[in-house]
């Protein structure tokens, strides 16, 4: 294949990392409060931008220098390199050595840290042994301070503080590798990546990553490159008090290093830690059934902007079921679940039932339909409601009137005598609704103001709704998971059975994915369950299934499992059912779908219903799950998860996997958020929306890259002429060969 | 009868149908050409914010001198900052779906993101404050006649806009551009044939929506009020949308169906004042009106041919 695209990737990525490595930070010494850091840049030039951090050096800067200047160069200029096979090498080689150099000269840098901060402790703690305090324990002090760069760090500086010495905040505190480092890394990384050309297995498996990877991956480096632009404007370098940048080279690494620290904390929290992960999974939650909704309509040939509004409906019904419905816990939640699906259904299915009858675009009713559902959730949770008597009869009379008419509606001789004349029969409609409003708004000498207090609303005038009954809460997760968290409100350590997580999930992994080729039903779940208990078997063997785990406290709740049964169930409905082979049929060809038989209207009503019906299972994490802070219905109900839902879809490419992941993703970026907006001064949570609409944006213009990569008919193009290519070539030898036999 | 509240009626009502006109005529632009604009909501948030900043900016140096200086120019560069801005933001949504042939509903809808974040972190970088911009001295003067109490003096860009429908409709009927701006919304390959540049001239018509729809952002953030306030467009832009499919992609029907929603809006608005109705239910009246509106006429309409559809040479 002609394509080129890899190599000048390569080779501009490692241009740009020996750049980086000259003008910006290699290590971070030491990130304080307010973002502000002391940092390294090669070769052991200190930049302090706290104003109080003490340099480092570090070991062998020099040598780090050149040897990962030469080795980017290597990789660099190997792009120019013709043949596959020496490129390949050179950047496998290259890669690996650049690999082990930069994590061999972070160690190095790590390890002089860590004798700083001790030298500092044991500057501290000797000052304590000279000059001890009334409270202080001198002999254990000692101790701790002969222990001191034997044991770690955090446990000499506990044992200091139980002596009584007053330990104030570690130097060195979050110290760790910085952009020049972190992009040596990527580059190395991709460099190795991209040598795997050298195997013809490996290649077209990076050819079909690159297929499938190519435009989201793009849209969301693009996306951050936007956001760095935008912390650039607006955060400039955070510095401590009495420090002044002045120099060019110090005010570009100071800028840079913000740029990384931001992206940084964007990241580290959900993926560095356990807390911070479980709590990016929560975020992800209501984001897998948007975006499944979002995609499922996409599917079908709609467009379901209406994600918002149908929350709304399916957390009130949720509210509904969950405070009035009496009896066990096995009883009301599934059906609380079942009634949060309805609500979203009914929302859905109004704006697809719109379409197919009337021909009313769905785009631009279900986004009026998100408005109305945000006025109908206030008004049922907000403060108390002032009716004048006649508008109130007014609107009762109104909506007996319209339920009367969807009642008749139902009975097939009325539709057909409404259907026979329409003009006629919506002149007396207009006729009825119009004396319905008269009499009952005329008004009578005893209206007064009613007053209407909704029973389901708290007292007081925060808006939101009485708590759930005991038996319509979910559990949080691990007591799902049989770990009970309720004694400690701490991070605990305890042994968690992994088998049954991972048992099931194999199970119906194999199930779902093993090419089974002509077996029937029963042996396919014979084995997958055979295939499960093995599983289970092994990971007892390993002691996985009471392994001793650190779980922080977390609210993420049994909702996650639902999020992801329905991510399955989506798969199972579209692409392993009649009905679901129709919606895509459908989605992808309304006329042919039509000629083949399909129905459209009902396809659009039931495509619409069940997107809404996945968008209103977000109650079961808001509302059944708790997660608004009690378990009620609250007016911050975040309902721009819907909008994120078309984002997540557009990135997971509409499948139910894309969708789980890239709902993951942005549930690390919104995790990453609300830690940016702590750590950075001038930066709020808002970055993270605008990343998203940036990825959608760039989805849409498939990544701003040429079309013979995204537009898969030119792409097959591409490969016939290179095979006709290759043909011909084949060609021209054999006839060469025959000619060289014959002149024999 | 009281005939002040009639005229106070009227009057809100003109108001409130000012927005909408103004992004229902920029709408009919980019759909006569071919481009589905539901970008309009987003591009309306940001002439908005831009007619906001701009404002706040020219003026500040005068206000430091003397906190209540009449700066009579400096409104005028907010409406021309927010015509720019959303003459850009248009371009964005035709260079997305035009150069890259994207799904014109999506990249419409990316904008409309974008218009609930981008402006947080600007307003935060700018005022320390994610929601409100600070307010401006100079908002838009109010002209008009001396008549019924001053009911009738309204903001320039609301005769601007009553103004601009027949200078519309001249345009897109009259005018060789107008011809080939239709022309390329109904059928794009006889307009190549006959030498029109049709993605030029689609270009044009998103471009002059978007600089249309920043008018109406304006209008709302220094001619209706005197700062930016986030999502101050409140589905003023899908309103419109509606009212253009209602109006049946026709300036003059435009106008009625501006004029309807816009007193269905400042209906709205006056039954919230009493005790009539909560404002919650009254808040929501416009939206189930359009919806029935659209429910009931839309299949008469008949939309320009080639919507929402890609150009492929």
């Amino acid at each position: 294949m002609k394509f080129r695209g890899e190599r000048i990737a390569i080779g501009g990525i490692a241009a740009f990392a020996l750049l980086s490595l000259f003008i910006s930070p290699w290590a971070a010494l030491s990130r304080e409060i307010g973002a502000k850091s002391a940092v390294l840049v090669l070769p052991n030039n200190i930049l302090d931008f706290t104003g109080r951090t003490e340099s480092i050096i570090l070991p062998n800067a020099v040598t780090i220098l050149a040897l990962s200047c030469v080795l980017l160069a290597v990789m660099a200029l190997a792009g120019f390199v013709r043949q596959k096979g020496l490129r390949s090498v050179l950047w496998l080689l290259s890669g690996i050595a650049l690999l082990v150099l930069t994590f061999w000269g972070l160690q190095g840098f790590q390890q002089s840290v860590a004798t700083a901060r001790s030298t500092a402790l044991g500057v501290v703690a000797q000052a304590a042994i000279e000059k001890p305090r009334k409270n202080t324990d001198v002999e254990a002090v000692q101790v701790a301070f002969d222990a001191l760069g034997t044991i770690p760090i955090a446990e000499s500086a506990e044992a200091l503080k139980a002596a009584g010495v007053r330990v104030r905040r570690l130097p060195y505190d979050n110290s760790g590798f910085a952009l020049a480092s972190f992009l040596a890394i990527i580059t190395s990384i991709l460099a190795i990546f991209f040598s795997l050309r050298l195997f013809k297995v490996t290649s077209s498996l990076i050819d079909s990553i690159i297929q499938r990877a190519a435009v989201p991956a793009t849209s969301i480096i693009l996306a951050f490159a936007a956001a760095g632009i935008v912390v650039l404007a607006l955060q400039p370098t955070p510095v401590g008090t009495n420090v002044e940048i002045s120099g060019f080279f110090p005010y570009i690494a100071g800028r840079l290093d913000t740029l990384w620290y931001a992206y940084l904390t964007l990241l580290s929290y959900s993926l560095g830690t356990v807390g911070g992960f479980l709590e990016a999974l929560k975020f992800a939650t209501p984001l897998i059934f948007t975006g499944l909704a979002v995609a499922l309509s996409f599917r079908s040939g709609l467009f379901n902007i209406g994600a918002p509004g149908q929350m709304v409906l399916g957390a009130i019904f949720a509210m509904f079921v969950g405070i009035y419905l009496p009896g066990p816990k096995f009883f009301v939640l599934p059906i609380a679940v079942i009634a949060a699906a309805l609500g979203g259904a009914l929302w859905g299915g109004l704006a697809g039932w719109l379409k197919a009858r009337f021909g009313a675009n769905e785009v631009i009713n279900t986004i009026l339909l998100n408005y109305i559902a945000a006025s109908l959730l206030l008004f049922l949770i907000s403060s108390q409601h002032n009716f004048a008597s006649a508008a109130f009869r007014a609107l009762i009379a109104f909506a007996v009137l319209i339920a009367v008419a969807m009642l008749l509606s139902l009975i097939p001789a009325m539709r057909r005598f409404f259907t026979a004349a329409p003009r006629r029969n919506m002149a007396i409609l207009g006729l009825v609704f119009l004396t319905v409003f008269l009499v009952s708004a005329w008004p009578r000498p005893t209206d007064g103001t009613i007053t209407v207090n909704l029973p389901f609303k708290t007292s007081g005038s925060e808006s939101k709704s009485i708590p759930l009954s005991e038996s319509a809460r979910f559990d949080h997760l691990p007591k799902v998971l049989g770990i009970d968290l309720s004694e400690n409100p701490g991070t605990n350590i305890i042994p968690v059975n992994y088998g049954i997580v991972f048992a099931p999930l194999i199970a119906l992994l194999v199930f779902l994915f093993f090419p089974f080729r002509r077996m029937g039903n029963l042996i396919r779940i014979v084995i997958s369950l055979g295939v499960g208990a093995i599983v289970y078997l092994a990971l007892f063997f390993f002691g996985l299934t009471a392994f001793a785990t650190a779980i922080p406290p977390t609210t993420l709740n049994f909702s996650f499992i639902l999020a992801i049964l329905a991510a399955i169930f989506v798969y199972y409905f579209l692409w392993r059912t009649k009905w679901g082979y129709e919606l895509r049929a459908v989605g992808l060809s309304p006329l042919a779908a039509e000629y083949a038989g399909a129905k459209l209207s009902r396809n659009m009503i039931l495509a619409m219903a069940l997107s809404g019906g996945l968008a209103g299972l977000t109650a079961c994490h808001y509302v059944l799950g708790g997660t608004l802070g009690d378990y009620s219905l609250r007016i911050s109900l975040p309902t721009n998860d819907g909008f994120d839902g078309i984002a997540v879809a557009l990135l997971g490419y509409n499948t139910p996997l894309g969708v789980v992941l890239a709902a993951f993703l942005f549930g690390v970026l919104k995790n990453g958020g609300s830690v940016l907006n702590i750590t950075f001064p001038e930066l709020t949570r808002d970055v993270v929306d605008m990343v998203v609409a940036l990825v959608v944006l760039f989805i849409a213009a498939k990544g701003f890259l040429p079309e013979r990569i995204t537009n898969p008919k030119l792409r097959a193009a591409n490969l016939e002429d290179d095979l006709k290519d290759d043909l011909k070539n084949n060609i021209v030898e054999d006839k060469a060969q025959t000619k060289d036999e014959e002149q024999r | 009868m009281d005939w002040l509240l009639v005229f106070t009626l009227i009057a809100s009502a003109l108001r409130a149908t000012t927005p909408l006109l103004f992004a229902a005529l920029g709408g009919l632009f980019s759909e006569r050409g071919g481009i589905v604009n539901i970008a309009l909501e987003g591009i309306i948030i940001f002439g908005a914010l831009a007619a906001a900043i701009a404002t706040q900016l020219v003026e500040a140096p005068y206000l430091a001198s003397d906190p209540n200086a009449s700066v009579w120019f400096a409104p005028w560069i907010g409406v021309l900052a927010a015509m720019v801005c959303g003459g850009f933001v248009g371009w964005l949504h035709a260079f997305i779906s035009i150069r890259y042939k994207a799904d014109q509903i999506i990249s419409g809808t990316a904008i409309n993101l974008m218009a609930i974040g981008l402006p947080a972190v600007i307003l935060k970088g700018m005022y320390d404050n994610t929601s409100t911009s600070k307010p401006v001295v100079n908002r838009l003067p109010e002209v008009g006649p001396e008549f019924a109490a001053g009911t009738f003096q309204f903001s320039p860009l609301v005769f601007l806009a009553f103004i601009l429908v027949p200078i519309v409709w001249f345009v897109l009927f009259k005018t060789p551009f107008g011809l080939r701006l239709r022309s390329v919304g109904e059928h794009p390959e006889a307009a190549e044939s006959v030498g029109i540049n049709v993605r030029r001239m689609r270009y044009y018509g998103v471009i002059l929506s978007g600089v249309l729809g920043g008018l109406a952002g304006a209008y709302l953030s220094i001619g209706n009020l005197n700062q930016f306030i986030s999502e101050m467009s409140g589905g003023r832009g899908f309103i419109a949308l509606a009212a253009l499919i209602f109006g049946k992609w026709h300036p003059i029907g435009v106008l009625g169906a501006t004029l309807l929603f816009g007193a269905f809006q400042s209906a709205a608005t006056l039954l919230g004042g009493g005790n009539l109705l909560p404002s919650t239910i009254v808040e929501s009246i416009p939206f189930i009106l359009t919806m029935l509106v659209l429910a009931g006429f839309i299949g008469r309409a008949v939309a320009p041919k080639a919507i929402g559809k890609p150009y492929e040479k």
